[in-house]
């Protein structure tokens, strides 16, 4: 019986397990391996120590100065620091609003766009989003008398530009998924409250909120995962500058592989991409798993 | 029994081969340009050739993989001349030495493609970047002149930006960032003299040497002052100069095919420049082409007959000395009258290339927009300079 059963087991499971081996499992440690290795083949830290000095990584005279470029170490950490609470409030707060407002699904379908649209289209999209010349957010501008400029040419707001424009493109997910949430919490619980003389926010707060809490943690989650691989949007719109004040890690990562063919440097980044996901993500994910 | 047995070579011969493929960077109107050059070469000596399109970005990333499999995309490639002579040395391309006469060609124009003393690349037609465009109603308009010294162009400048409903004196191409590299070398070979640009490709002199310094404190000057434009998409910013939001713009040959009235068009390089950066277009034979006798006749063909045809098309200029004056369209001819008297340089980014080349585009974009940084931006083009 045990033996069927074991049988059975690997019958279904080894086409996955092969194909995982194969292109997830061996690239994987291969990349690490690779990190580890210089030019001619020695074990070393060398790759790490370049990466990880490099003024392209850690700017220490534009921190010091308060200017960007900034380092693609930070500018990530902006990245998700700015762009996770933006995308979940937003996201949270739409899906609360539409649910019943009149027209609320066709709103829903506009704010999912940004997610059905190629990454590169995005990317185009926020380059003349914040244009001088065509640009809407500078038509908007105009209408207060403030001066306008391009955006993403200039360092100061190069780099914010695009994580407003990803905030666009991303809020569709986590509207999607926390109107989907919505739907599961049961109607009794708000009717108990409103009898009990909750308001409409402390509703929000004391049921919504806490109910949505695994919903929050996959948005979370997947929005982490999405900043710190970020790479499309950044290398159409900017290519990581002026002057890498837009630059993150994936852009670096392809920087070092493709145009310095460095590919000690780029497993290095790879590595240290894969080290920060696993850091946020697993402590998130586990938190969910405790309250169950 | 041996004519059957050299007839059926022959067949198989013929029947194994297909075509020549040949890649190269034109597409669109620049393509249509291009293929009469590759149908005289079908016509005369009887060989199909198919065209592909591949940016040179692109082509960086997939024939290194290709060559370590030893498999070649093309026959015939055109690519970037610092490109071809590391794969020259990696072993990856057929010698063509013997294949031209280097004489017939304008001085220095292979040296790009030489790897100890051989040839490994042809030289094909080039494009110029002479200076500053303008329209000639637009300076009749406005009672503009062309400036013969460097004062009398900042007085133009100071003119023209008086001139109301101008977004700004000159127009500032982006995208990648080439257009501003193209400015910038301008002003290192007029302020430095045409040896800097050669200097600095070879590694000789520094970024942060008071002679560089010197050159780009000029156009820092200029960029201070607010005579050129914010950074614009540079099909964008021709359109927009085009249409009168500037005076000016720098620019290379190819400007010519791109306007509605080539005949409005005047250029003037900067006042005291000596030199003109000379963009040419290299081709090389991939070790791996499976047709190599063949791709030769064609490579030939390209560099000597192919040019004649190639500039009679408008926007090229011809690295062929065989090629005359009369052969090109009189817009062309102004442009290849710049020419004479200036030392023709090769243009610097493209022929060091690699991370440096990305590096000077990205930098040029931030001293665009903030030119007190020029420190800085000298500092981090000499960190990634090739060692």
């Amino acid at each position: 019986m045990r033996r069927s059963k074991l049988s059975h087991f690997l019958f279904f499971m080894l086409p996955a397990l092969i194909l995982i081996g194969t292109f997830v499992v061996y690239p994987s440690l291969r990349t690490i391996l690779l990190s580890f290795f210089d030019e001619d083949g020695h074990l070393t830290l060398k790759n790490y120590v370049k990466v990880l000095s490099s003024r392209d990584t850690i700017n220490k005279e534009g921190i010091a100065r308060g200017e960007f470029p900034l380092g693609t170490l930070l500018h990530n950490a902006i990245w998700i620091a700015l762009h996770l609470p933006l995308t979940i409030i937003m996201g949270l707060i739409l899906a609360v609003i539409l649910r019943k407002t009149w027209g609320g699904n066709l709103l829903k379908t506009f704010v999912f766009f940004g997610m059905v649209m190629p990454m590169i289209v995005g990317g185009v999209m926020i380059n003349f989003m914040f244009d001088a010349n065509v640009g809407v957010v500078n038509a908007f501008l105009r209408l207060f008398g403030l001066q306008v400029k391009t955006w993403t040419a200039h360092p100061e707001t190069a780099l914010f530009s695009l994580i407003l424009g990803s905030v666009w493109l991303w809020t569709g997910f986590s509207m999607t998924l926390y109107s989907a949430g919505l739907e599961t919490i049961p109607k009794d619980f708000y009717e108990a409250a409103a009898i009990d003389g909750a308001g409409p926010f402390v509703q929000f707060f004391k049921i919504t909120v806490p109910l949505l809490k695994p919903i929050t943690v996959v948005v979370a989650t997947m929005t982490l995962l999405w900043d710190l691989k970020i790479f499309d949007i950044v290398y159409v719109a900017t290519q990581g500058g002026p002057g890498g004040a837009s630059n993150v890690l994936a852009i670096q990562m392809y920087n070092y592989a493709f145009i310095e063919f460095d590919y000690g440097k780029a497993a290095v980044v790879a590595v240290l991409l894969t080290v920060f996901t696993m850091i946020a993500a697993i402590p998130l994910i586990r938190s969910v798993g405790e309250e169950k | 029994m041996k004519k059957l047995a050299f007839v059926a070579l022959l067949l198989v011969a013929v029947l194994s081969f297909s075509k020549l493929v040949v890649i190269g960077p034109w597409a669109g109107a620049e393509q249509e340009k291009f293929m009469p050059v590759l149908k005289a070469f079908e016509e005369k000596y009887g060989i199909e050739v198919e065209y592909k399109v591949y940016r040179g970005s692109d082509l960086l990333k997939t024939l290194p993989a290709q060559f370590k499999a030893k498999r070649a995309m093309a026959d015939v490639i055109f690519m970037w001349g610092w490109f071809i002579q590391d794969q020259a040395k990696k072993g990856n391309v057929v010698d063509l030495t013997g294949l031209i006469d280097e004489n017939d060609f304008i001085p220095g124009a292979l040296d790009a493609v030489k790897v100890n003393g051989k040839i490994y690349g042809i030289v094909y037609t080039g494009k110029v970047k002479p200076g500053f465009w303008y329209r000639k109603s637009f300076f009749k308009k406005h009672g503009l002149q062309v400036p013969r010294t460097w004062y009398e162009f900042k007085a133009l400048l100071e003119e023209i930006k008086k001139i109301p409903g101008l977004k700004a004196p000159i127009a500032s191409g982006d995208g990648v960032g080439w257009p501003l590299s193209d400015v910038t070398e301008h002003f290192l070979i007029t302020f430095g003299g045409p040896w800097v640009d050669r200097d600095l490709i070879e590694g000789n002199l520094k970024w942060e040497s008071n002679t560089v310094r010197y050159a780009m404190g000029k156009l820092v000057e200029l960029l201070k002052a607010g005579y050129f434009g914010e950074p614009t998409e540079w099909t964008m910013a021709l359109k927009q100069w085009w249409n009168g939001e500037y005076a000016l713009y720098f620019m290379g040959s190819w400007i010519t095919g791109m306007v509605d009235d080539p005949e409005d068009l005047g250029v003037f390089a900067l006042p005291g420049a000596k030199g003109v950066v000379f963009a040419a277009d290299y081709a090389f034979i991939p070790k791996y082409s499976k047709h190599i006798e063949e791709a030769k006749k064609l490579i030939k063909f390209l560099a000597t007959e192919g040019q004649v045809i190639q500039v009679k098309q408008g926007g090229h200029i011809a690295t062929y000395k065989k090629v005359s004056l009369s052969d090109y369209p009189v817009v062309d001819r102004e442009v290849a009258k710049i020419l004479q008297g200036m030392e023709a340089m090769p243009d610097l980014d493209d022929t060091v290339g690699g991370v440096f080349q990305k590096t000077f585009w990205d930098q040029l974009k931030l001293l665009w927009v903030n030119p007190d940084r020029l420190d800085e931006v000298l500092e981090v083009l000499d960190e990634k300079m090739p060692k």
